[in-house]
């Protein structure tokens, strides 16, 4: 299995934790996209990148306020000082025993877990599993992006179950999506909104 | 709360008025130092002279400017960036030995920090860390001082600096915060040790000069006065010189404000000499020499000090280059001009209090791991570092 090291975890808990990384590391983890944390054995913690941020310091507040700013000193920013990009990631699910579950993990990884992106297989057997159970930890997050954050995992799902062979599973996403959202109609009609971006 | 602020408000409230009148004289002070820099500007021979007979005759702890060949008032334009150069720039960090802690150690953090000018890429960083514990932390004459670290410390960034620049490509030029002359406690106890420093300095120093290197020390927001103490030897009548030691009439003013108002921004002031005793350590080519710069903004001037060695100072090649990119390197912080390497080489290697808590707790749990008995932090320092007030909280 093709792996991509994407950081290291930071801190956690049970519904989520966050994610550290080096700039050089940016290229892969994409909002929305799904990461899984090892545990032991061959358990794993399946999480959704629902923020990805990059905090200031004193002297980079500093440097933008000087006329032009060399590359080399964009380059030691980002590479030299330790101010990490950070990620955050909602949990999702786990899979346990080699079974997969859309549950809450019984445990949160831990400091300096490695953080790997969910290959096209991995996405596959992880959001064809069940039925859509894990919509509603990202439904209960109100404080989260909500339509956002499914429009882009969904899209992302959608291709590689496309490239599978199986192109209706947006379409039983979006239904899955009405049904659940049936009595919250704002937040319907805004998730349905972002979902017409991406249709 | 211990310090009864009442007292301090009734002397800040006679600070304040003072301060009006205080200031009027100041002016009026460097309304005259003014004069006297204009008048005395093309005289460098003759106050050079001068300052030799008092040094000679009266004052041998003399401590001032000597002209060189630039004119007092002159200003140098901002030269053009040299084409391709190295700048390293190297600080220095330290944790000093504390009997009042559980274990007695100390520590020396050099960084450093290197660029290629012209290039894109990212500079490198570099850090060495020294333990001093054990033996190290004992001296010929008694145990080991702040002062002692800190000399230690100041050898380790410029032996930083030669390692570096030997590797690089060159042009290099070097820069550390603070003066090049090396500064320690010589009183009895700590003579032996600032001379064995000294030896040791001189000999980097002279090692960065055979390296072809332009080296520097650079002094944010100076606060001498060396040319105004020049220019009180320039004022004074030949009667008065053998009591100007003990006279300052020009207190109070400083360096920065004879050329605050003469050097626009990117400008350098004339080269100096140093004219002092313990600049006398310093010979031939690495005698001490120093420049007033203004990094700052129009309507906004910011002088610093650049302290160089002697065969920076008479290279006007290694001076332009050395003068732009000081310019340069203090431009990339915008409105608050420092060089941007230095700071990060201060970044690279600063040791913070938690860090500091983290090396104490590494030692603490290596003796015990071997069975060595840990010390305990003195009753003193542990009723120091009670924790304060906690608010009451409603939870």
């Amino acid at each position: 299995m093709t792996t991509i090291e994407i950081g290291r975890l930071l801190r956690a808990g049970t519904t989520g934790f966050v994610v550290g990384c080096r700039v050089n590391q940016l290229d892969a983890p994409v909002f929305g996209g799904l990461v899984r944390v090892p545990l032991a054995g061959d358990d794993q913690v399946y999480g959704l990148i629902y923020d990805i941020h990059i905090d200031d310091d004193g002297l980079v507040r500093q440097l933008v306020t000087a006329e032009g700013v060399s590359e080399a000193v964009v380059a030691d920013n980002r590479l030299n000082r330790n101010v990490p990009v950070e990620m955050s990631v909602l949990a999702v699910g786990y899979r346990q025993a080699g079974r997969l579950y859309h549950l809450l993990p019984p445990r949160p990884p831990l400091s300096l877990d490695v953080i790997y992106l969910c290959q096209p297989d991995e996405v596959r057997q992880f959001t064809a599993n069940g039925r859509f159970g894990y919509f509603r930890h990202i439904l209960r997050a109100k404080d989260l992006p909500v339509g956002e954050l499914l429009a882009a995992h969904i899209q992302q799902a959608q291709a590689a179950h496309a490239a599978a062979g199986y192109r209706r599973w947006l379409n039983d996403a979006a239904q899955e999506l009405i049904t659940l959202l049936r009595d919250d109609y704002p937040t319907l009609m805004a998730v349905l909104g972002a979902l017409g971006e991406i249709a | 709360m211990s310090l009864d602020f009442h007292q301090v408000h009734q002397q800040v409230r006679q600070l304040g008025e003072n301060a009006p009148l205080r200031q009027r004289k100041l002016q009026a002070l460097r309304e005259r130092a003014s004069r006297l820099l204009s008048a005395n500007a093309e005289q460098q021979e003759h106050l050079r002279r001068k300052v030799a007979e008092l040094v000679e005759g009266y004052d041998p702890n003399l401590r001032c400017a000597l002209p060189q060949a630039e004119a007092l008032t002159s200003h140098r334009p901002l030269p053009p960036l040299p084409a391709a150069a190295t700048l390293i720039a190297a600080d220095g960090s330290q944790i000093n030995p504390d009997r009042h802690q559980a274990v007695e150690y100390g520590l020396i953090n050099v960084g450093a920090i290197q660029m290629r000018y012209g290039s894109s890429h990212a500079p490198t960083t570099w850090t060495r860390c020294s333990l001093l514990y054990d033996e190290a932390l004992y001296t010929p004459t008694g145990t080991l001082t702040d002062s002692a670290v800190a000399l230690r410390r100041d050898l380790s960034e410029r032996q930083a600096l030669v390692e570096l620049a030997a590797q690089a490509a060159p042009p290099v030029i070097t820069f550390t915060d603070g003066p090049m002359e090396l500064w320690g406690a010589k009183d009895n106890d700590g003579a032996a040790e600032f001379q064995q420093s000294l030896q040791a300095y001189l000999a980097v120093l002279t090692q960065l000069r055979d390296l072809g290197v332009t080296t520097a020390g650079y002094v944010d927001k100076p606060g001498a006065d060396l040319v105004v103490r020049l220019l009180e030897v320039a004022a004074a009548a030949p009667a008065d010189l053998p009591n100007l030691k003990h006279s300052r009439p020009l207190r109070g003013v400083t360096d920065t404000d004879l050329y605050r108002e003469t050097l626009a921004p990117g400008e350098r002031s004339a080269v100096f000499a140093i004219q002092s005793q313990s600049a006398a350590n310093y010979r031939g080519d690495l005698a001490l020499h120093f420049f007033y710069l203004n990094v700052g903004h129009k309507d906004r001037p910011w002088l610093a000090r650049v302290e160089i060695p002697a065969w920076v100072a008479a290279d006007p090649a290694r001076l332009d280059d050395l003068h732009a990119v000081l310019m340069h390197q203090a431009g990339i912080l915008g409105g608050r001009p420092y060089p941007y390497l230095l700071h990060r080489a201060h970044e690279v290697a600063v040791v913070t209090q938690e860090d500091r808590a983290q090396v104490t707790q590494m030692i603490e749990l290596e003796l015990r791991r071997r069975g060595v008995p840990v010390g305990e932090v003195s009753h003193k320092q542990a009723n120091k570092d009670l924790p304060r007030r906690a608010r009451y909280a409603n939870r």
